[in-house]
């Protein structure tokens, strides 16, 4: 009988506990869930910084950080659940051509974060001297596969003059035990971690062959017709976010320490390789050419059955032209 | 209903398939969604076709099914042994269980990616993952079927000096077979999904969970519905092959 009371107690407890009230929102502020793609991670230090520095909450936003799948966020925002998303340049283009009305409207990442790593020794230096060797890739699918496409493509070769191998996400075990004897990987994560093991490495860089849209900010044409200002005070926030964050990567970290769940020092590295990728003359701006050159990728590797009838229409630098409160 | 009571069963089954049809086409109809939230049977049997007409959805699924077939046979031939020892054995029992048991709480999808690390195998992988997820319930059926033996029937055994290999031969064996085999049913549905698994978080780009992904990549849903369809109907392929066996097997029941 004790035992019985003792069982219930604690249910009560858990229950009353599970019952409580949920914080109150901070009044007078939208909220707004941002499907972030990835997992809490420093390379989202805009983000967090323009959160913690109450750049969104002057724009009336509070913003809650959703950590779920690319592609669940870029299909939320397409059936107007969501007004709001960051994904990958190429996926934006995939959804169009299946009807989503997802619109493209700050671009984060100014260059495509894929590359090709190989031990120094190996000799693969340039995209041509991959020609006949064996290639591990993450999955022929996903950014990492756009990305290498367009490097053969920029460079003259074809799919079937390299041999490439589907290794999942163990790039760095299957380059240190030689079983690849080059990897695709993201060039601010993999890159960091041989370096920080010791190895001395090649790093073919995409984006230094080809124009790629990379990672950026995604809303649907409904927001954007009924709610401009929502976007355009998002996407001023967050430029500011990133303006600070490339001004002050060490503060940036400090702050996304309070964002991400046990992050230590080691990965400030991921953020000064990001950073490089984030830089431009003007933030957030996305070049028409990159477009037609990830379109014509795209449909090369048949993830496209025909161009969009409007490619312009996947994309606007209406929102990033306007310039930033001092 | 006095009518749909007297159709044959194969006629029943297809008019509920067709009512099924008719009411998702309906919703879609009605909610007026666009094809990439809820695509209309008519959307998914076009893409259905082209998948069909290239090849595409038979290669894919041969590699799924070369997966599930090992991986639910070596769930069911590990499981029957070590069923056998937990239900003889007390001390057996005592010792394997809690980590059996333990074991249910870890999420496959949790160890598929370190399998393919641990085995070097993809394929090896996928079909291990299938046979964990087959094991367990599999298993507990095996131990319930020889546990369900009447103790009677073991009196009569001694009581015929019948030999340990005899009594598992003549009584245990055929007597668990009902239960054992309800137990193989439910591991054919489930090996479905445990090879799809290990396809999703395991590379090797070959599959119904590798295009699985892809579709979802691309946003054509309608073509992870046909997948969709697809690995139902292996999976209910698999359940009357199983049925079939245990028809024949357990003629001597009726």
């Amino acid at each position: 009988m004790k035992k019985l009371i003792w069982l219930l107690l604690a249910f009560s407890v858990i229950v009353l506990v599970g019952c409580r009230e949920a914080e109150p929102e901070p009044v007078g502020l939208r909220q707004i869930r941002l499907p972030m793609g990835y997992i809490a991670d420093p390379q989202y230090a805009p983000f967090y910084v323009a959160a913690k520095k109450g750049y969104y909450a002057a724009e009336g936003l509070e913003i809650e950080f959703d950590y779920s799948f690319e592609t669940d966020g870029i299909a939320l925002v397409g059936a107007n659940e969501l007004p709001l998303a960051i994904v990958s340049g190429e996926q934006v283009i995939m959804a169009r051509a299946q009807d989503l009305p997802v619109v493209y409207v700050m671009e984060w990442f100014q260059k495509y974060p894929i590359a090709v790593v190989s031990k120094a020794a190996s000799g693969i230096a340039r995209p041509q001297d991959l020609a006949g060797r064996n290639v591990g890739l993450p999955g022929f699918w996903g950014a990492s596969y756009v990305g290498y496409v367009g490097l053969l493509t920029a460079n003259g070769l074809t799919q079937d003059d390299v041999r490439a191998n589907d290794i999942g996400f163990n790039q760095v075990e299957s380059l240190l035990s030689d079983q690849s004897e080059a990897v695709v990987v993201y060039i601010n994560n993999e890159p960091v971690q041989l370096a920080a093991q010791g190895e001395a490495i090649n790093v073919i860089a995409v984006a230094d062959y080809i124009d790629l849209v990379a990672n950026g900010i995604i809303t649907n044409e409904d927001t954007l017709a009924n709610e401009p200002d929502l976007v355009q005070g998002f996407v001023r926030a967050t430029l500011l976010g990133l303006s600070d964050t490339l001004a002050d990567p060490e503060a940036a970290y400090q702050i996304s320490k309070q964002y991400v769940e046990g992050l230590d020092d080691g990965r400030f590295d991921v953020l000064l390789a990001s950073i490089e990728l984030w830089r431009a003359d003007t933030l957030g701006l996305t070049d028409a050419a990159s477009w037609q050159q990830t379109q014509a990728v795209l449909l090369d590797m048949g993830f496209l059955d025909a161009p969009l009838p409007d490619l312009n229409a996947a994309f606007t630098n209406e929102f990033v032209s306007q310039p930033l409160p001092q | 209903m006095r009518l749909l009571r007297s159709l044959p069963n194969w006629l029943t089954i297809l008019i509920s398939f067709l009512m099924l049809l008719a009411g998702w086409h309906l919703l879609v109809m009605i909610g007026e969604y666009p094809s990439f939230i809820l695509p209309s049977p008519v959307n998914v049997a076009q893409q259905m076709a082209v998948v069909v007409a290239d090849g595409r959805l038979l290669r894919h699924s041969l590699i799924t099914i070369s997966e599930i077939i090992p991986g639910l046979l070596i769930g069911f031939f590990v499981a029957l042994p070590l069923g056998y020892l937990l239900a003889k054995s007390p001390l057996a029992e005592r010792l394997i269980s809690p980590y059996l048991i333990a074991s249910q709480a870890i999420p496959i999808i949790a160890i598929a990616p370190l399998l393919t690390i641990w085995i070097a195998s993809t394929y090896w992988s996928r079909v291990l993952v299938a046979a964990l997820v087959v094991f367990f319930p599999v298993l507990i059926n095996i131990i319930a079927g020889l546990r369900s033996v009447p103790p009677e029937l073991y009196e009569l055994m001694h009581a015929l000096k019948a030999t340990p290999g005899q009594i598992f031969r003549k009584l245990e064996f055929p007597a668990a077979l009902p239960i054992i085999l309800a137990g193989l049913k439910v591991g054919a549905t489930l090996s479905v999904i445990g090879a799809l698994v290990g396809e999703f978080v395991q590379p090797k780009s070959q599959g119904l969970g590798f295009l699985l992904v892809t579709a979802r990549y691309q946003f054509k849903t309608d073509l992870v519905f046909v997948i969709l369809l697809t690995l139902a109907a292996i999976a209910l392929s698999l359940y009357g092959l199983v049925a079939l066996v245990e028809r024949r097997v357990l003629r001597w029941q009726t």
